[in-house]
């Protein structure tokens, strides 16, 4: 077992270039600057493509090219570059072109800071761009699930067709951790539809413009008929200590693994906590948090933001149990802090 | 003029955490430590988030402050040349690879004309491009091209944080001695936590250094890293 010292940026970028992935296009931007950086040192060396483009938008639609011919591809960024890669995202995501985005988080709107932030999550799980579309979002919680992540977006991008993003704070993208090297992927999912030379067939075209109100509503039926059945199949979340939970804390991210210690801690305390973390971001795990409203008599979310996730939440609760919040914004609150907000809650509550 | 120590070294190496812990060593026997934290490259994890601990030990911390405390502006503290001219201990903690040592080439002159320093290549073989002669060769190079002086040796700091064991740091310190051989430079320190540290073979002992990590969150013991 080959184990590494490595950052979450640097693990999800081995993580990608184990996934097979050949280009990297993308702009430097902190916190995610050493994804780029480990790409440039390593992608030419093994025959892949570096380029730090001219600007986001040059980026983008080098991952639109780049995805078309079949390869994987990727960019990374953070908020302010993602916002300038909504149109090219839109673009990607109606011609169904695979490929991984990736969101270090910091603090907006505006330039915001470079401190660790989950303030993208509407712009992340709405699509974001224009037009009618999703990508998929995963949240990994440690430097192992960057690695894990790149790889798992991969597949998943490619079985659907789909832009994968994966968001991760800012701080997740900077810690260090162990992680285990996994092995190289060696199968892949077919592309006949990809624009590859077209020796011995029709030629493929890669096209989002459609003139016709008939066939632009086929496009989008094709669409939402294709987002359903990745709801169906992909969603995807962890709970711990749940069971007998009289409040259920709902968390992403490296947020999440800080709150665990929490949930024990105000276990201590006496009050019975459990946490759900959803792991998909889209499609939100919605069942999950619906099996909880059974047993649990508070729902609780936490964010480092003033509450994006919480609008999914009581989505899924459909107001069977009241859902409160807890947001800060700027840093990764310690788990002293979070166990206080989570025995307030209660208290407030009477349990 | 007193000591001047520099820690370089690859992203990730440990620079801050070794800099921040000799610091408070030296300020043990000193009235007059400086720790200036010139890692102008990234705000994460950076020796100023020890700040209060290094104050609480009588320790000056020359590092970007108020609200360029967590930039990533290069912004060099000025009082960095004033207080290289003054008779201190200073301890300067660069960011990584070779944009972090570019800072002491800028000082380089004021480094000679100190004299009485050492230049530190910290290596952790755990982590990525630092598992092979070849590349911390490179480093090495790279380093002293742009930051103007030659190091004077090496701090072994073989880790893999939460999950350091013995066997772990006494293979890298291996591989890390077998590089100091392929760069003809000395190693130093070998840095481990105390729980190593007691354990240590007692061949060790001469160069071993005992550490604290400061800038790790404590509530990654025990977190899972999978959740």
């Amino acid at each position: 077992m080959n184990k590494v010292l490595m950052k979450g940026n640097e693990a999800l970028a081995e993580g990608a270039i184990l996934a097979g992935c050949w280009g990297f296009f993308g702009y430097p931007i902190t916190p995610s600057s050493e994804i780029a950086e480990y790409m440039a040192r390593k992608l030419p060396k093994i025959g892949g493509i570096f380029v730090q483009a001219e600007s986001e938008l040059a980026a983008i639609n080098m991952v639109y090219g780049g995805a078309s011919t079949g390869e994987r591809v990727m960019t990374a960024s953070s908020g302010p570059g993602l916002s300038l890669k909504q149109e090219g995202i839109s673009f990607i995501a109606e011609a169904e072109l695979p490929c991984l985005i990736v969101n270090v988080s910091r603090g907006g709107p505006g330039l915001g800071g470079i401190q660790p932030s989950q303030g993208d999550y509407f712009q992340a799980t709405r699509g974001g761009g224009h037009g009618d579309y999703h990508t998929m979002v995963l949240a990994p919680a440690s430097t192992q699930e960057m690695m894990d992540f790149a790889i798992l977006g991969y597949d998943l991008a490619d079985r659907y067709r789909i832009p994968v993003i994966i968001m991760a704070e800012g701080t997740l993208g900077n810690l260090m951790e162990p992680v285990i090297v996994r092995d190289e992927v060696t199968s892949f999912t077919e592309k006949p539809w990809a624009i590859s030379g077209c020796q011995g067939r029709k030629p493929n075209i890669i096209n989002t413009l459609h003139m016709t109100a008939d066939v632009l509503e086929e496009r989008n039926r094709h669409l939402f008929n294709k987002y359903k059945e990745i709801e169906m199949n992909e969603k995807r979340a962890e709970t711990f200590m749940v069971e007998d939970a009289d409040i259920v804390v709902v968390a992403f991210g490296l947020l999440a693994r800080v709150i665990k210690r929490s949930v024990i801690d105000a276990r201590k305390n006496g009050v019975k906590a459990g946490l759900i973390r959803p792991i998909t971001l889209w499609p939100f795990p919605d069942e999950h948090i619906k099996a909880v409203t059974e047993t649990c008599k508070v729902l609780l979310s936490m964010e480092i933001s003033m509450g994006q996730m919480i609008q999914d939440i009581r989505l899924a609760a459909e107001g069977r149990v009241p859902v409160e919040f807890y947001g800060r914004i700027g840093f990764l609150p310690n788990p002293e802090e979070l166990t206080r907000g989570i025995i307030d809650v209660a208290e407030r509550k009477g349990l | 003029m007193g000591s001047l120590a520099i820690f370089a070294g690859g992203f990730g190496s440990g620079k801050s955490e070794v800099a921040i812990n000799f610091a408070i060593d030296r300020a043990s026997t000193s009235q007059k430590v400086v720790l200036a934290d010139l890692d102008l490259v990234n705000p994460f994890f950076a020796s100023r988030d020890a700040r209060e601990k290094l104050i609480s030990k009588n320790i000056r911390l020359l590092a970007p402050s108020g609200e360029l405390a967590f930039g990533d502006v290069p912004n060099l503290p000025t009082e960095i040349i004033a207080l290289m001219k003054q008779d201190n201990d200073m301890l300067i903690d660069l960011a990584g690879d070779e944009v972090g040592s570019l800072v002491i080439g800028y000082l380089s002159k004021l480094v000679k004309e100190r004299g009485n320093y050492q230049f530190y290549l910290v290596i952790n073989p755990y982590r990525p491009f630092a598992g092979e002669l070849e590349s911390i060769k490179e480093l090495k190079q790279l380093l002293e091209k742009v930051g103007l002086i030659k190091f004077t040796g090496i701090i072994s700091n073989p880790n893999m944080v939460e999950e350091t064991n013995l066997e772990l740091v006494l293979r890298g310190h291996q591989r890390v001695v077998e590089f100091a051989a392929g760069l003809a430079l000395p190693v130093k320190y070998l840095t481990v936590e105390e729980s190593i540290y007691n354990c240590l073979p007692y061949e060790y002992r001469n160069i071993a250094k005992k550490i604290t990590l400061y800038l790790r969150p404590s509530w990654l013991q025990g977190s899972g890293g999978g959740m």
